[in-house]
């Protein structure tokens, strides 16, 4: 309770620094929007010519653009601190972190929040909404609360994809860019419906990095598409929590990181 | 002639200067590599699903869909806005660029010179690679006539110089805002869309690629790409060159122009 107050408090702080240069807030929030925009636009081109893509549809992969488009600018929103770590190494301040009397992972979490991502999940969020108003979902409790589940799990995934470049500082003081392949490279792969790429490719990005278990999976419960995907169901089921299995992981991860912590030095 | 040739020299050093100087990243470029195969996998599953659908013949059959994404990857590096690019480009923000005014020479050619060699430079070390080991894992097409291969490489060339004189346009507005992410943002998306770098200019629906046609940035991407497939032959060829230059003459005067009036009103951040 009292971190979670704290968090809040350190929010606060960080959305009233944002909001110095209101101009400029603004101006990146609908920069963001449409640089994201051309993403969709390329699907709908491809769309255009070729109609459907393995057996989806423009609307129904667009569901899917949707989802991983929310999950990844939450994460980008929320797990900022990791992302931008890298220059706390490189400057030295992770000493003081180290001196504070509270968690390593939380105060680094609760170092940065990226309000001007908004843009970005607008962008996605109306894609998701009209996606799903040209589809004809049956949504019920239990698919809405998979939904929010899995959003939350997709965004669990995304920071602990953060995390790891994070962590892997530790050792190489720059970060790792080859992390990009899997966030920005993840949303562009997770656009489109799995079933596409090569098994080895697909195996990979299911039980190693759990990018199909994002929006893949529950798409194909939320669509109705589990039988003709020849997915085990069970697995389905338990799609929406790989994200928070994967968060667990990247901070043991992350814990054992920080005992190899070098100070670059002042 | 004697004194034009002695400018070239000096150019010249700079563009080896800045070749040189991005040498030293190679475990960077090694990452960066990674990066490239993985988006040309990812677009060659999404195109052959697409393709398995189809039985009518399309613009361009599917072999020629992965050679022009293997040749996108290639150049990646050299279109604009990608990568670190030369310190010139954040001079202007951090108010180095008095330092670099002092330098004798014309300041637009010293910076395209600067950004011809880091385009050299990605070429041999970033482009070579992905071409070569492409070619061991895809379809990627070859084509037989030196002349396409000839055509090819002007058009390259171009693409590459429009690609500099673009950069140097866009980065030069940071004259007057300073902060030059909102326009290069911007730019972008259309840079992105209209190179054809994101689907082909051929797959397009007619209407909006007659609006392409119109524009400068299918000279980056779509043109050279397009003469290399044997898409574009004949005087098409020529018109398609002449077009890439009369753009290139206009971005380059336009860079010129921004350039002369902000350094009319040049204020050195710092001190």
């Amino acid at each position: 309770m009292y971190h979670l107050s704290l968090y809040f408090h350190f929010v606060k702080l960080r959305i009233r620094s944002q909001m110095e240069y209101r101009l400029s807030f603004v101006f990146d929030v609908f920069a963001q929007a449409s640089i994201s925009v051309i993403d969709f636009f390329m699907i709908a081109l491809l769309f255009n010519r070729f109609k459907e893509l393995a057996g989806w549809s423009l609307w129904e992969v667009g569901f899917l653009y949707g989802m991983i488009g929310v999950c990844f600018a939450l994460a980008e929103m929320f797990g900022r601190g990791f992302d931008v770590f890298q220059r706390n190494i490189v400057r030295g301040d992770f000493d003081t972190v180290l001196i504070r009397p509270l968690g390593t992972f939380f105060q680094v979490f609760s170092h940065e929040f990226l309000l001007r991502r908004l843009g970005r999940i607008a962008q996605a969020l109306v894609v998701f909404l009209i996606a799903n108003s040209q589809l004809t979902v049956t949504w019920s409790i239990t698919k809405v609360g998979y939904l929010l589940i899995s959003l939350v799990s997709g965004t669990c995934f995304f920071i602990g994809l953060f995390v790891i470049g994070a962590t892997s500082c530790f050792w190489t003081v720059q970060s790792i860019e080859i992390i990009n392949i899997f966030t920005n490279g993840g949303v562009f792969m997770g656009s489109y419906p799995f079933s596409i790429y090569r098994w080895w490719f697909r195996h990979f990005f299911t039980f190693i990095v759990p990018l199909a278990c994002v929006n893949y999976f529950p798409s194909l419960f939320l669509l109705g598409k589990i039988e003709l995907s020849g997915t085990s169901p069970i697995g389905v089921q338990l799609a929406p929590f790989a994200g928070f299995l994967f968060l667990g992981v990247t901070m043991l991860f992350w814990r054992w990181g920080v005992l190899h912590y070098q100070s670059t030095g002042h | 002639m004697k004194s034009l040739y002695l400018a070239f020299q000096v150019y010249l050093a700079f563009a080896k200067k800045s070749f040189q100087r991005r040498m030293q990243y190679r475990v960077a470029n090694l990452a960066g590599l990674t990066t490239n195969f993985f988006f040309l996998l990812v677009h060659i599953f999404v195109y052959t699903a697409f393709y398995a659908a189809r039985t009518t013949p399309q613009p361009l059959n599917l072999d020629e869909i992965i050679t022009y994404f293997v040749l996108c990857q290639v150049s990646f590096m050299l279109m604009p806005f990608w990568g670190t690019r030369s310190e010139v480009t954040s001079a202007i923000k951090d108010g180095s660029v008095a330092l670099q005014l002092t330098k004798p020479v014309d300041f637009q050619t010293y910076w395209f010179a600067d950004e011809c060699g880091r385009a050299f430079y990605y070429l041999l070390m970033r482009g070579l690679p992905t071409f070569l080991i492409s070619i061991l894992f895809f379809k990627v097409t070859i084509p037989h006539q030196p002349t396409v291969l000839m055509a090819f490489a002007v058009s390259m060339t171009f693409a590459i110089f429009m690609s500099n004189a673009i950069t140097i346009t866009i980065f030069s507005s940071g004259f007057w805002t300073l902060d030059t992410t909102g326009i290069s943002g911007m730019s972008y998306s259309i840079i992105t869309l209209f190179s054809g770098m994101l689907v082909p200019i051929a797959l397009w629906p007619e209407g909006l690629a007659h609006v392409a046609r119109w524009l400068p940035f299918e000279g980056l991407i779509d043109i050279p790409f397009s003469i290399y497939l044997g898409k574009i032959t004949g005087v098409e060829v020529w018109i398609a060159i002449g077009k890439q230059m009369v753009w290139n003459l206009f971005f380059i005067g336009l860079g010129r122009f921004l350039l002369t009036r902000g350094f009319s009103r040049l204020v050195i951040q710092g001190g």
